[in-house]
């Protein structure tokens, strides 16, 4: 099972990225920095005075003892970042013009972030959705978590036709089921309005979380080449066909899925998310790679 | 248009295959899973509409190459004249007919008019020719593609008075052809007469690669009078025995009354009425000629009021003369030979010699220059001064009738003529009574008209060695009986026999006085040639080989015929304009010559329709069945054309079909 999500060909080139990309990566190679945050961890950081409501657990006896003050010995802490994943698994995911579906690739791409979430020791966490929320594995550090998010990762099914990408009803439960501030990252092919879309996961980020967009999309999505006029149906509402010309998938359409793209990136930046196109045509560590390389260019 | 292999029409099945792959396969559309329709509009079918479109018509030229590719293997063909105007470098032949016919009306103005019209009709850099015919053909231009030169060359021709001979046409075309060895399309301007057709068929054939498009100018039947034909004498030496007699004909006519007048140096002596009948000819005699003396123009005219008036005259000429002398020499002793010559002669019907008898001694100072010819009737001896004399008279053109008897015996040649004198024969002597001509040259003047001497006995002939001597007549038992020696210019005529009833009965013989008056003539050179000739005749201009001489040619307009080149060495002259013709020879043997048109150019019937078919089709090869059926003779494959459109729709199925395919490359 492992095996099938992280092809060891993959993590390898992953792995093979330098230590200090690893070191600025904020969550994906996560224990090598410090957390913006006071924590758990050994190094002092300084003392501040006790006041009302703080955790007794925190004040520094010895001190007490000594002055007759209470002050809170706090540390440098070394977080673990939340990792959560939003993983989309409508109808739409199920196109492919080659082997794998842009599910599948979904798939790989959320295990491979599970997997390295894991080996920072991040409490990872993943959201299955399409029109409603399918599956939820809470995000955790716990024994077995990666096995738990493999797992759910495995069982999900291919989307049922007819199901649609509704990103409003599931991430109000998102916001119900985020209780600390992390990074979530939305797997999902977008097709919808751009500022419908930025505005729904919008809300995430006002909430301290670095949200991150990876479009999904096949290379045919991008690049329509029919050889023939021909008639086609919406895997999301099969009801709906349309004979379309090799020309206007040629012209017009790859106009309005550029416009499109372009849209929804420069909208997700301006929301301050980031947004990664993943072209499912290309290999998956080129895309992961190409995502840290950015990543670290920002810091 | 047909096919020389239909079998492979079959074929058309395969059309059935683009039918297949475009109509039928095309609408098994099978719906493809799309992620999201949302950036497809509905407006997108106009564009595929307009695929369809070009779709069509790749499906059309796909159809089309099939169809033509088993059309290839059908092998069409065509006939050739559908596309008779495209051949390799033809030539316009401009075939005029000038004849006298065509004087008639306005004919050679519509016959030239209709030439300048296909003049006019040339392609650019498309040549013709032009050319004039009667009974002969003049070549007016040469081939050029210039149309200046070939309108001047029409404006040129003028009527002639020569007879239609399509033979003649048909013969320079076939020349024409061989020479150039390119296609020839000869329109032929004529008023198509039946009289211009030749006796044998075969002469009108022209090559394969001639086509013949004739253009008939008032081909129709229409009346016409004509002065057929004049007998009368060419000369006179009594006014009082010489009549003329006028043959009027009308072609296509009602019975009609013409006024036949004779004219006379311009002057009309004498006219008469003519009943001539329908279709038929009528018949006139004047019996009286009336002429000053010396050279007369004798016209016969009537008054036909119809649209061919060139054929309403005929000319004549006619010589008024006093007899000339002929100088008889005879023995001393007397014969009876001159009796019979001279009874002979005077029975010819026209006095035009006068016999001057002579002894053979008292001839020694006579010159023989001023006597039309001399006779030598059987002489013994003969002065040697009047023998030189008469070598001399014959050498400059004079004649000499020597008849050989008894008294000639002793000699070893004929006086003159110089034949050796071999022996005497006596047919008695010989088993024999008597010997008979056996064998006569009818070609000679002397036995011309009359070569009856069956029945005339010889009993004695005197056997002389013809040497380069002519010989005319021989006896049974091959003895020559009558030799010409020509000499010079005049001829001596020697008679193995005597003209006096004892050596011979031919005195009484009718054959007599015929042979007298031939031979008269002969020697005399009054030749009894017929008063007018026809237009195309020949004229004999100098008959000995001397050269230098010029000879005087007037023609009927007052020009003169002859350049000085051809008046010093012309040995002849062909008589092209109707009217007289003034002949001047060095010699003072001065002539006026009547030259009258050919009277088969007035009957103006054309020849039938049938007629004219069949020979264009002599020039395309077909037996007979008119134009289609000599096209079907000459197939003209479209193979060739067939494979271009062939090719032409590979091309253009290629372009279109990339188009399609241009898709295909980014989809692959």
């Amino acid at each position: 099972m492992l095996q099938r999500f992280l092809d060891p060909a993959t993590l390898a080139s992953i792995s093979s990225l330098d230590l200090v990309a690893k070191t600025v990566v904020d969550g994906f190679v996560a224990g090598l920095h410090r957390s913006p945050d006071f924590g758990f961890s050994q190094e002092f950081a300084e003392y501040r005075a006790y006041s009302e409501g703080d955790d007794l657990r925190h004040v520094d006896w010895n001190v007490f003892a000594r002055t007759d003050k209470c002050f809170l010995k706090r540390y440098r802490g070394e977080t673990n970042s939340q990792l959560l994943i939003l993983l989309d698994t409508s109808a739409s995911m199920s196109y492919t013009s080659q082997k794998i579906t842009k599910l599948d690739y979904a798939q790989f791409l959320a295990a491979s972030l599970c997997y390295m979430a894991n080996g920072q020791r991040d409490a990872a966490g993943l959201i299955v959705f399409d029109e409603d929320v399918t599956n939820y594995v809470a995000p955790s550090t716990r024994q077995g978590q990666l096995f738990r998010l493999l797992h759910a990762i495995e069982k999900v099914e291919h989307g049922q036709p007819n199901t649609r990408t509704a990103f409003a009803k599931p991430f109000v439960h998102f916001q119900n089921f985020l209780h600390r501030r992390g990074i979530v990252v939305v797997i999902s092919d977008y097709y919808g309005d751009p500022e419908e879309i930025i505005q729904t996961v919008e809300p995430l980020r006002f909430r301290g979380n670095e949200v991150i967009l990876f479009h999904m999309l096949d290379p045919l999505e991008i690049k329509p080449k029919f050889k023939e006029p021909v008639l086609l149906y919406d895997l999301e509402d099969t009801k709906q066909s349309l004979e379309v010309s090799p020309e206007y998938a040629r012209t017009d359409y790859r106009r309005k899925m550029e416009a499109h793209i372009e849209a929804l990136s420069s909208k997700a930046k301006s929301a301050g998310m980031d947004y990664f196109l993943m072209d499912t045509g290309r290999p998956l560590d080129e895309g992961l790679r190409e995502y840290l390389a950015v990543r670290r260019g920002r810091f | 248009m047909g096919f020389l292999t239909p079998w492979f029409l079959a074929g058309t099945v395969a059309v059935g295959l683009p039918v297949w792959l475009h109509l039928l396969k095309k609408h098994k559309t099978t719906p493809l899973p799309f992620s999201s329709l949302m950036f497809f509009e509905r407006r997108t079918q106009s564009s595929i509409k307009h695929r369809r479109l070009r779709y069509l018509l790749l499906f059309a030229a796909r159809l089309l190459l099939v169809a033509l590719i088993v059309l290839a293997f059908a092998h069409p063909y065509v006939r050739q004249t559908v596309l008779a105007s495209r051949r390799q470098g033809e030539i316009t032949v401009l075939a005029i007919d000038n004849s006298l016919s065509m004087r008639a009306g306005d004919r050679l103005r519509q016959a030239k008019q209709g030439a300048k019209s296909v003049v006019g009709g040339l392609r650019v850099g498309q040549r013709a020719e032009v050319l004039a015919f009667g009974s002969r053909v003049q070549v007016m231009s040469e081939i050029t593609d210039d149309h200046n030169p070939l309108n001047a060359a029409i404006d040129s021709i003028e009527p002639s008075d020569t007879r239609t001979s399509y033979a003649e046409l048909a013969r320079s075309l076939r020349s024409i052809a061989q020479s150039i060895h390119l296609p020839l399309a000869v329109h032929l301007y004529s008023d198509m007469q039946q009289t211009g057709w030749p006796q044998n068929f075969n002469d009108l054939r022209l090559n394969a690669d001639v086509q013949l498009h004739p253009h008939g100018i008032e081909a129709k039947e229409i009346p016409n009078f004509a002065v057929e034909n004049v007998v009368a004498p060419r000369r006179v030496y009594d006014n009082k025995k010489s009549r003329v007699l006028v043959t009027v004909a009308g072609f296509g006519n009602k019975k009609a009354t013409r006024s036949v007048s004779l004219v006379l140096n311009g002057r009309v002596t004498e006219t008469k009425q003519a009943e001539v009948p329908e279709n038929g000819r009528a018949q006139v005699e004047f019996l009286s000629l009336d002429v000053p003396y010396g050279r007369n123009k004798g016209e016969v005219r009537i008054d036909s009021a119809d649209t061919l008036p060139a054929d309403d005259v005929f000319y004549f000429s006619v010589e008024r003369a006093d007899p000339r002398h002929a100088l008889f020499v005879q023995d001393a002793a007397g014969s009876r030979g001159l009796l019979y010559f001279k009874a002979a002669l005077e029975a010819s019907g026209q006095s035009a010699f006068e016999i001057d008898p002579a002894a053979v001694d008292q001839i020694a100072n006579v010159s023989p220059a001023k006597y039309a010819f001399v006779v030598l009737s059987d002489l013994g001896a003969l002065p040697a001064s009047f023998e030189n004399q008469l070598r001399d008279y014959v050498r400059t053109g004079g004649g000499v009738l020597i008849s050989l008897g008894h008294l000639s015996e002793g000699k070893s040649k004929v006086p003159v003529g110089g034949q050796a004198i071999m022996e005497t024969r006596y047919m008695g002597r010989e088993g024999e009574r008597f010997q008979t001509a056996a064998w006569l040259d009818k070609s000679h003047p002397s036995i011309l008209n009359d070569d009856r001497w069956d029945d005339v006995k010889f009993y004695r002939a005197i056997h002389v060695t013809p040497g380069t001597s002519r010989v005319a007549a021989r006896l049974a038992d091959q003895t020559p009986l009558l030799l010409d020696e020509p000499i010079g210019e005049g001829h001596v005529l020697v008679f193995a026999s005597t003209f006096d009833n004892i050596d011979n009965d031919f005195p009484r013989s009718g054959t007599f006085v015929p042979f007298i008056e031939q031979t008269a003539r002969y020697l005399g050179r009054l030749d009894s040639g017929p008063s007018s000739v026809a237009v195309g005749a020949f004229e004999e201009l100098r008959n000995s080989k001397e050269k230098g001489a010029a000879v005087d040619v007037v023609d009927p307009k007052g020009e003169r015929a002859l350049n000085l080149e051809e008046a010093t060495k012309a040995q002849n002259i062909q008589f092209t304009i109707a009217g007289f013709y003034d002949i001047r020879r060095p010699n003072g043997r001065n002539e006026l010559v009547a030259v009258n048109s050919d009277r088969h150019e007035s009957d103006l019937t054309p020849v039938n329709e049938q007629d004219l078919i069949l020979w264009q089709n002599t020039a395309q090869g077909a037996a007979a069945g008119g134009e289609t059926a000599s096209a079907e003779q000459k197939p003209l494959s479209l193979w060739w054309y067939v494979m271009l459109g062939v090719l032409a729709l590979s091309v253009a199925e290629s372009l279109l079909g990339n188009q399609h395919l241009s898709v295909d490359k980014e989809a692959a």
